[in-house]
């Protein structure tokens, strides 16, 4: 275990200060803070350029009652409803920009339903929509104001808040909708960040093997650690380097204001379902050893660092098949093809994370994948610790699937 | 002569093929303690095979090794190895490369420093300690390559070329450094190509090829059987009708005589008798070089 953790400690001293590895884990707060202060500077000017375009003017609307369902004007209506008892004088104060809007309700008002809304001409029509919520919740208010069950007349203005439930009678995340989307967004994000983090220490264990096989290290190592303790310790040092670099993105989201929002979202849908946090935890470490000690074997099958990652490529391709099928997720996260995905090692962690983050896995699904992974992982390693032998008889040469697998029989 | 009967390595019957190619086939052969142990052979002979499984990097299809007592791959951190396909981090400095690689053999960082310190300075490259390995020279990283395989104080030492691209001043300083070792009580199995070297500094050999072991023992003892018949006599006026010569090489007045149906003691009491002033007389040795060439490319 010590010469593990001296490898570990090796490739994660030797990685962390790599100039890629620097920009990779920089790149990610940058563009946070380039948001932010787009957000900020920019954003105000450009809210500053669209006043003067589009002036926006008083907040407004005149209304010119003929049914006389809606004077008095209920006092939390006052501050943007004014009363004009003539049609033209409102008219003239529209043309004069003293109000934004006209509302006309005619007399036969409430049998007939048409009203009449005037705006200036130069008026953004979007503001118009955006505020039609506002003019309806006014008409619901001055109608049922009569009606003494206040509980309803609460409803008939704000009939419902929906909490969504599938079929196998669990919930999602307390909390409405928004809670539910929030939840089911930022979970996905994470879930994306981690496969991100996976994909990106598993290419730098890759380097490592291909640099160590073309400096000709590997055989000097070899001779003072087995095949498996070399590998475990680079899978060590580089899932380290993978933490070290969701930690550094989660810090700076903590110091990013606008990233704070985003915190406090990941962390309230974790807390509201710690069990999938944990399980989308362990598959990220399964996912991880898995990935990481594939392509740290293949990384000794090539002759340099390019074809090494040729011929891991296939390995990456398959990897990445839970991404290529976001269709199929967002129609049934439950699907047959999505569930066999979940089962197969090389697509279960990415595929597993995805579907934990966006609903309900049965447990059946969770029990397959993990202990696939699980016995996928030594399997691996056994199999890592033969390619590694096989590598050192593969210099300077290319070798074929065929050859490979004759090899790996006697390596 | 160094030699001890308690063997540092023992090899039995050993064997190992890839694919329809047999690497080594059935080789045998026992190191000692305190020797320098030459395994030669042509390229592609079966010596870094034969190495690789010492070192527990390849597995043997048949035959038994112990090593330091024990199953190759137990003893890792009592053995140091040099391999023909070496390098080292070129990003890295000298002395962290060093320090990592003896750590790793279970020496402790702070011996280990201490002793990087000791030995870069005996290879004359103290000063390069801080310097990324990629700023030297091929043949001071070849030193440094060196001082990696012994940092952690090995009992055994496996080197597989390693006067590789060494110039003549370095090829001494090696010698003198593999000579210093087996003098503190280390053994040392030495790869080379350079016979000369192999002639000087081995004590025993193991010559390979096609897998197969073609010459092992003594280094003196298989170079005398391979020039039993050969004496080099230097004398004034040697007579030219002695008895058994079937072959005389002149120079000057030194004859290299092969001899046939008369020993070489044999023939000496036949020079004494004739009254020749002999001035010096031996058995001559065939160079190693020879030896390997012939031996080598005899039909199988």
């Amino acid at each position: 275990m010590k010469k593990v953790l001296i490898i570990a400690w090796r490739e994660y001293a030797v990685n962390v200060r790599r100039p890629g590895f620097i920009i990779m884990t920089l790149l990610v707060p940058l563009l946070g803070l380039i948001s932010l202060f787009i957000a900020t500077f920019f954003g105000g000017q450009a809210s500053r350029t669209l006043v003067q375009i589009f002036p926006a003017g008083p907040r407004l609307t005149a209304v010119v009652d003929h049914s006389g369902r809606f004077m008095p004007i209920l006092s939390e209506f006052q501050e943007r409803y004014i009363p004009y008892q003539d049609e033209t004088v409102a008219r003239t104060a529209l043309e004069h920009e003293r109000v934004r809007r006209v509302l006309v309700i005619p007399s036969t008002y409430p049998q007939s339903e048409d009203v009449v809304v005037v705006t200036a001409a130069s008026s953004f029509s979007g503001l118009e929509i955006e505020d039609s919520g506002a003019l309806r919740r006014f008409f619901i208010a001055h109608l049922t104001q009569d009606m003494d069950d206040h509980i309803l007349r609460e409803r008939l203005a704000d009939p419902f808040d929906a909490r969504i439930e599938n079929i196998s009678g669990a919930s999602q995340s307390p909390g409405g909708m928004l809670a539910g989307t929030l939840n089911f967004g930022f979970s996905y994000l994470l879930s994306i960040l981690l496969i991100v983090t996976i994909f990106t220490s598993s290419g730098y264990l890759l380097r490592s093997v291909s640099e160590e096989k073309t400096s000709r290290m590997i055989e000097i190592i070899l001779s003072s650690v087995t095949p498996q303790q070399l590998l475990a310790g680079k899978v060590l040092g580089m899932g380290t380097l993978g933490l070290t670099q969701v930690f550094v993105w989660t810090a700076s989201a903590f110091s990013l204001g606008s990233g704070l929002v985003i915190l406090l979202g990941v962390t309230l849908s974790l807390f509201a379902r710690p069990e999938v946090f944990v399980l989308i935890v362990v598959f990220y470490i399964l996912g991880f050893t898995v990935y990481a000690v594939l392509l740290g074997s293949l990384g000794a099958l090539g002759a340099d660092f390019r074809e090494s990652q040729q011929i891991s490529g296939v390995v990456t391709l398959i990897a990445t098949i839970p991404m290529m099928l976001m269709w199929v997720f967002f129609s049934n996260p439950n699907a047959p093809l999505v569930r066999v995905l979940s089962w197969f090692p090389l697509t279960a962690p990415t595929m597993m994370m995805i579907r934990l983050a966006m609903t309900d896995v049965q447990w059946f699904d969770v029990a397959v994948s993990s202990t696939v992974l699980l016995v996928t992982i030594p399997l691996t390693v056994w199999l890592g610790a033969k390619v590694f032998r096989l590598g050192l008889l593969m210099y300077g040469k290319r070798p074929g699937i065929l050859e490979i697998v004759q090899l790996l029989r006697q390596a | 002569m160094r030699t001890s009967p308690s063997p540092v390595l023992s090899v039995r019957n050993l064997g190992k093929r890839y694919g329809d190619f047999v690497a080594v086939d059935d080789l045998t052969f026992e190191i000692f303690a305190g020797e320098i142990f030459g395994l030669l052979g042509p390229n592609g002979a079966g010596k870094t095979s034969t190495i690789r499984i010492l070192m527990d990097i390849f597995k043997a299809d048949a035959g038994q090794v112990e090593l330091l007592g024990r199953p190759p791959g137990d003893s890792r951190a009592r053995v140091g190895y040099l391999p023909e396909e070496r390098g080292l981090y070129r990003d890295q400095k000298v002395l962290e490369v060093l320090v990592y690689l003896a750590r790793l053999k279970g020496t402790d960082p702070n011996i280990a420093r201490r002793r990087v310190e000791q030995w870069l300075e005996r290879v004359e490259l103290q000063e390069w300690a801080t310097k990324r390995v990629k700023e030297l020279s091929r043949g001071m990283q070849q030193k440094v390559q060196f001082v990696a395989s012994l940092i952690h104080d090995p009992d055994l030492l496996i080197l597989d070329e390693p006067f590789q691209g060494l110039d003549p001043v370095n090829v001494e300083l090696l010698k003198r450094l593999i000579r210093e070792l087996v003098a503190d009580g280390k053994t040392i199995v030495l790869s080379a190509h350079q016979m000369n070297l192999v002639e000087e500094l081995c004590d025993r050999i193991l010559l390979i090829n096609r897998g197969r072991a073609l010459l092992y023992g003594q280094l003196q003892q298989i170079k005398r059987d391979y020039a039993a018949n050969v004496v080099r006599v230097r004398a004034e006026n040697l007579p030219t009708d002695l008895p058994g010569v079937v072959r005389n090489e002149r120079n000057g007045d030194i004859s290299l005589l092969t001899l046939d149906g008369i020993g070489a003691q044999a023939f000496l009491a036949e020079l004494v008798a004739r009254h020749v002033v002999v001035e010096s007389f031996e058995i001559a040795s065939v160079p190693l070089n020879d030896i390997f060439v012939a031996v080598t490319q005899e039909p199988r």
